[in-house]
């Protein structure tokens, strides 16, 4: 299947237009999931309410029972569960990277692997996260290096 | 995870085997010993056996690097331990001071062989996935020059 993006003329609204002989199931869901996927993200710092863009958004993280966006160098708790995050921005490019963990593909600058089987993902702020040996082959699918397990 | 672990498993049960033939080629060319072929069917099991912990290992996910840290350590010690049970239980050697010695440094040996084959594996698979990261970065660029 080809992808074809254009751009619309200035006036326009993007449009999404699929020619296909028949929908599949995945294809279906994925354009709802696209569809419905909340682009912008509340966020606690301190005393301060921010609305956070998932672009700005390095990685999400659990950690005892809270969880954090991690932006480029702010911090902000995040009222949701990590599994509904998981969910939520699955279609955008992020992956889930460790059980606590889900990392935001754009922002990788490059990966390198660690002695322990584990790899390591330089961030494109200077942070650097580890990518659990289990969540590896998530990783590879989302770079189309692996095919999805049937 | 059921998945994961078998080829754990499998992978290091391969690499295990290997380099114990490999420590085990070495030992018999330097002393000029003949082996039975029982022998060989005890560095299958050893391979299985020592394959089973290291399997685990690499399916728990841990948070902290400590923990990484004492779990690796923690491993080390059940293979040497296993290797030390294995070798007695099979009659390849009494177990002394000097064997146990000897036998550190073969499980140093054969860890540090597994270790850099599965490094080497991951370097590769590595150097795939930055190209892919890379190409991804490439054409997103594109796509925002064309709309630009």
């Amino acid at each position: 299947m080809r992808i074809i993006i254009e751009t619309p003329q200035p006036d326009d609204e993007d449009v999404v237009i699929v020619r296909c002989a028949s929908p599949d199931q995945r294809l279906i869901t994925m354009l709802l999931a696209y569809q419905n996927a909340n682009t912008e993200l509340t966020g606690y710092l301190d005393d301060k309410i921010v609305r956070l863009n998932y672009q700005d958004v390095y990685y999400f993280e659990a950690n005892e029972s809270r969880v954090f966006a991690y932006c480029c160098s702010e911090v902000y708790e995040i009222k949701y569960k990590l599994y509904e995050l998981e969910e939520m921005y699955t279609p955008l490019d992020f992956v889930r990277c460790s059980k606590s963990m889900i990392v935001n593909m754009e922002k990788i600058e490059y990966l390198s692997p660690l002695f322990s089987g584990k790899l390591e993902a330089h961030l494109k702020n200077g942070e650097k996260i580890v990518i659990s040996r289990q969540y590896v082959h998530n990783l590879k699918i989302r770079l189309g290096i692996e095919e999805v397990d049937s | 995870m059921m998945k994961e672990f078998l080829i754990s498993l499998l992978h290091y049960f391969v690499d295990i085997t290997t380099a114990v033939l490999i420590a085990a080629a070495i030992y018999l060319t330097a002393s000029g010993k003949q082996i039975d072929s029982a022998v060989l069917w005890q560095i299958l099991l050893s391979g299985f056996i020592t394959a089973l912990p290291s399997a685990v290992l690499i399916c728990l996910d841990t948070k902290t690097e400590k923990l990484s840290w004492i779990l690796w350590i923690l491993h080390f010690c059940v293979i040497y331990g296993v290797t030390l049970v294995l070798l007695h239980a099979f009659g390849w050697c009494r177990i002394t001071p000097l064997s146990a010695l000897l036998t550190f440094f073969a499980v140093v040996f054969i860890y540090l062989f597994t270790c850099m084959v599965h490094y080497l594996i991951d370097k590769k698979h590595t150097t795939l996935m930055n190209e892919q990261l890379r190409k991804r970065y490439l054409r997103a660029e594109q796509e925002q020059k064309e709309s630009v």
